[in-house]
């Protein structure tokens, strides 16, 4: 079986995978990440295992184990440090989830969209989010949210 | 600055859920793993219809890894077949008998042949590919209303017959009543100035949660069974595998996680797979877990609409709304679902068909099919998308028709006064409609709008207005839900207070996202005078809590928030009279207040006590009572109103045709709703923010495709679409609320029936935006193909 090396949330792994091991798999079955969801049949479209992959947001369900050699990876686990981030705080605050399934991609996807859109408008939010299904909010309150942890992290009030 | 406990009721209270939730710390269905857990995965029909002649498992089970492979006949003797009682309506129907997987004949595409069980879940799908099942494929029953013409292929052929489900609401209970009532219908309809006949279609979709479905069940020979399972009745499955696995009440525990990724009826039913499951998982003592894969979840479940109505509305020519004459029929799918054998939210669907108007009769009648497709199943807007659609679109054509606003006329129709009982013998208990439909027409400058319209068809743009209102249940009363689910409508609540000053609340019932774990608290906190944070809610597990029917029908804020408000109440009642004695005052509960975390008598406000301090003499020291009490802090109580209750919504949409390509644009949303006392606005906000969306996403996006022979061709969401957030407009809620009357805090249960209005109000203002084609459609889904089909009609271009 090959080896893989890789960094999740800051920690180095050297594992064993069978060659089709999905990299979502691996997160949650061996790594125990579990905050890392399945929800759609691996075709990429219900976005709930976005990760960060050498900080850029892709779906975890795409990708193989072995795939990850060599990469450093961050899970919803590892995106808040002692306290949680703008975006998390504005999920919070906003109201901007309600069952939580889709969630975790929804966040990851987001903290890297925001770090390439600091100033989004609300129509490039919408478009941002389309990698990602949720079911419950209508997507109203994530766009909210989204614009308020953009605006507080540009620094402004 | 946290609120103080008196703000609780109606503060915009960050969710208790949140943290967790937001970190990916969650804990769902498939994050519970279980040492020496085996995996399952069910191998499936390729077919819609066809016997069975053979399955070979040998290659299968030689597979190294797999543990046990079985197929229809291991369960023919060993498990009850359904129906049985627990999950059989109380409605006279054709129930198709079934076991967990399919036996001689499959009966839909998707439908479960046979079940592998492995170590390695990769594995256990490497072996269900190698399971061999020799079919001979029989004709598809396909069409809902070919179905049901003599000499149609029968799905059940036992049953004789493809009708699965028939009736007549007229207000009458008998058939010569019925009858009078049909024909006094008829006379109306022959003396009307105005009749309106169409035949309505919706097609089959309906909600699909993120979280598929999943079942971990694990079995040792002293405790029994432990199901986990994601569903929003673990009490009634309880009950299910009890009856079904013949094994003792003892014996059961079902867990519905703390975390379920959305439900929205899909994890309502009693689905044959967790029999399947819990079988295996005794038969081989070992735990064993299927997650359902989404192509599984699309094939089988979250399935409904699907139905033809032709409708007929007499009217005045002054717009006053006369009766209604509806012939509906509905492709129920296979059946095998139990508590709901797919036809029982057509039933409610046609109860509800007369919605917020004043009719003088009505005759409404159903014929329900089964058919080789998947069984119809919950879905958000139960059972009524498709009867609201036809209804909310015939008043558009009877005020076209007349000429008068639909606005307008709507208002001129609506129930003026509650109580009110529909000519479908439906009871609307309390609120004001007169009122929310105000509301919404103050958001809404329709003069300015028809102007803005007149000068933008002088331009070649095409702007629509469109309205829809809906009657949604509040909870589900008993008098409703026994005869429709054969399940008790109340709630029931434990609250148990601990000696440090907190409060343990448990609840039967199992959210998946609705937010119980915080209204509740901020509903508890209120009562005590105490923080939201003090406040620990437990739901779903059916060894620590009382039964309840489950998170169906809005019951959370019409009937389990009434549960905790009472049991907070006896609670109280009990703090005061032993504080009372203790301060050596003739007083009661009314004499003091709980607030800011004491407990204050109001006839002198210097003789206080902490809550703590006042939960804790009486849990941990239990001396120098008052004649009669003892100690400890704990109730049960058990809420039922006295007859069903309600909550009312109203939509309007504004849109933009491009009458080149037929391509729409939703420019505005705007809603006014009846959501009685508010307890948290944003979880209200956000319910109707989520409804709205399912019920944009089904109108103009979401179709279960099957293809002639039976096979579902949209089983993934590259093929079933649901709408993203760039597909969607930004919606706007507001509020015109009644407290309701029938509940302890003035609250009614909300959200679930919301969807239903919102393809009334987008048709209609599309249909508005197209009135200089004297366009009318009558058909869902409202894609931009159909538009364009309908002005090319409309052109003569057709």
């Amino acid at each position: 079986m090959p080896v893989v090396k890789l960094t999740v949330n800051g920690t180095r792994y050297e594992e064993e995978v069978p060659e089709r091991l999905l990299l979502v798999d691996f997160l949650r079955e061996r790594l125990a990440l579990t905050g890392t969801h399945v929800g759609c049949t691996f075709e990429g479209v219900c976005g709930a295992c976005t990760i960060h992959l050498d900080g850029e947001a892709v779906k975890s369900c795409l990708m193989l184990a072995v795939q990850a050699d060599g990469h450093e990876i961050t899970t919803i686990e590892g995106l808040a440090g002692d306290t949680l981030t703008p975006l998390q705080a504005a999920f919070r605050e906003h109201h901007s989830l309600q069952c939580g399934f889709c969630t975790p991609g929804i966040l990851m996807n987001m903290s890297d969209f925001l770090r390439e859109n600091p100033d989004p408008s609300e129509d490039e939010i919408r478009r941002g989010l389309v990698g990602n299904l949720c079911r419950c909010t209508g997507y109203v309150h994530i766009v909210r949210a989204v614009k308020d942890a953009a605006r507080r992290m540009r620094g402004e009030a | 600055m946290a609120a103080t406990p008196q703000d609780m009721l109606g503060a915009r209270l960050p969710r208790k859920e949140d943290l967790r939730l937001v970190t990916g710390t969650g804990k769902y269905l498939a994050d519970i793993l279980l040492p020496g857990m085996l995996h399952a995965v069910f191998v499936r029909s390729e077919y819609a219809h066809a016997r069975i002649r053979g399955i070979d498992t040998s290659e299968a089970l030689a597979l190294h890894g797999v543990v046990a492979v079985y197929t229809g006949i291991d369960f023919k003797d060993t498990v009850k077949p359904m129906p049985q009682p627990v999950v059989q309506p109380n409605l006279p129907a054709r129930y198709p008998t079934f076991w967990p997987l399919a036996i001689d004949k499959v009966k839909h595409h998707g439908e479960p042949v046979a079940l592998v069980i492995a170590r390695d879940k990769y594995v256990a799908v490497d072996a269900a590919e190698l399971v061999v099942v020799d079919y001979e494929e029989l004709t598809p029953v396909l069409d809902p209303e070919r179905a049901l013409e003599d000499g149609s292929p029968l799905v059940h052929e036992e049953d004789g017959s493809n009708e699965i489900f028939a009736m007549t609401l007229t207000g009458g209970l008998t058939e010569e009543e019925q009858q009078r009532n049909a024909d006094a219908v008829e006379r109306i309809f022959q003396g009307a100035d105005i009749v309106v006949k169409e035949r309505f279609r919706v097609h089959r979709t309906g909600i699909t949660p993120m979280e598929p479905r999943g079942v971990l069940c694990d079995w040792n020979d002293a405790d029994g069974l432990t199901a986990w399972i994601t569903t929003q009745r673990p009490h009634i499955d309880r009950l299910a595998l009890i009856d079904l696995l013949d094994i003792p009440g003892e014996q059961v525990r079902v867990i519905a996680p703390r975390d379920q990724g959305g439900g929205f009826g899909v994890k309502a039913p009693f689905y044959r797979e967790n029999l399947a499951i819990a079988y295996a998982a005794r038969a081989l003592k070992r735990p064993v877990r299927w997650i359902e894969s989404r192509y599984e979840s699309l094939m089988n479940v979250g399935q409904e609409r699907d139905q033809v109505n032709y409708l007929e509305v007499a009217a005045r020519k002054d717009g006053k709304l006369l009766a209604l004459r509806n012939r509906g029929v509905a492709d129920n799918g296979v059946g095998t679902t139990g508590v709901y054998w797919g036809f029982v939210m057509p039933f409610l669907g046609a109860v509800e068909m007369p919605n917020a108007y004043t009719w003088e009769a009505g005759d409404v009648r159903l014929r329900v099919a089964t058919t080789n497709k998947a069984s119809l199943t919950p879905s958000r807007a139960f059972g009524h998308f498709p009867t609201r659609f036809a209804i909310e679109r015939a008043v558009d054509m009877v005020a076209r028709r007349v000429g008068m606003e639909p606005s307008a006329l709507r208002r001129m129709n609506l129930v003026p006064s509650l109580p009110y009982t529909s000519v479908t013998n439906e009871y609307y208990d309390s609120g004001d409609f007169l009122r929310v439909w105000d509301n919404l027409m103050a958001q809404v400058d329709l003069p300015a709008f028809r102007a803005e319209q007149a000068a933008a068809r002088a331009a070649g743009r095409y702007l629509g207005i469109g309205f829809g209102c809906g009657v949604e249940l509040s909870g589900v009363a008993s008098e409703l839900l026994v005869p429709m689910e054969n399940q008790p409508g109340y709630g029931a609540a434990t609250v148990r207070l601990d000696p440090r000053g907190k409060v343990l609340v448990f609840g039967g019932d199992a959210p998946g996202g609705q937010g119980h774990e915080t209204t509740t608290a901020q509903v508890v906190a209120s009562l005590f005078g105490i923080q939201a944070s003090d406040v620990v809610v437990t739901t779903g597990d059916t060894g620590t809590t009382p039964f309840g029917s489950g998170s169906i029908g809005a019951r959370a804020g019409s009937y389990f928030v009434s549960a905790v408000a009472e049991a907070c109440g006896e609670l109280k009642d009990k703090i005061t009279r032993i504080l009372a004695h203790d301060l050596q005052i003739e007083a009661s509960v009314q004499h003091f207040e709980f607030k800011n975390g004491e407990v204050v008598y109001l006839g002198d406000r210097s003789k206080r006590k902490s809550f703590r301090d006042a939960v804790e003499r009486i849990i941990m020291f239990p001396i120098n009572m008052p004649e009669g009490e003892v100690g400890g802090l704990e109730y049960t109580a058990f809420f039922e109103a006295a007859k069903p209750m309600i909550c009312f919504n109203a939509d309007c949409c504004i849109v933009e045709v491009n009458v080149d390509t037929g391509d729409f644009e939703i420019r505005r949303w705007v809603t006014s709703e009846d959501v009685g006392t508010v307890i948290n606005p944003n979880i209200v906000d956000g319910q109707m923010h989520g409804a709205i969306v399912q019920g944009l996403s089904n109108a103009m996006f979401e179709e279960f495709v099957y293809d002639e022979r039976g096979q579902q061709m949209s089983a993934d969401f590259e093929h079933y679409k649901l709408a993203t957030a760039a597909d969607v407009p930004d919606i706007e809620i507001t509020y015109a609320t009644t407290p309701c009357p029938h509940t302890p805090l003035g609250t009614r249960g909300i959200g679930e029936g919301r969807p239903s209005s919102v393809p009334g109000a987008l048709t209609n203002a599309v249909c508005d935006a197209l009135a200089p084609f004297g366009i009318e459609i009558a058909e869902l889904p409202l894609r931009p193909n159909l538009v364009w089909r309908k002005l090319r009609e409309a052109r003569g271009e057709g």
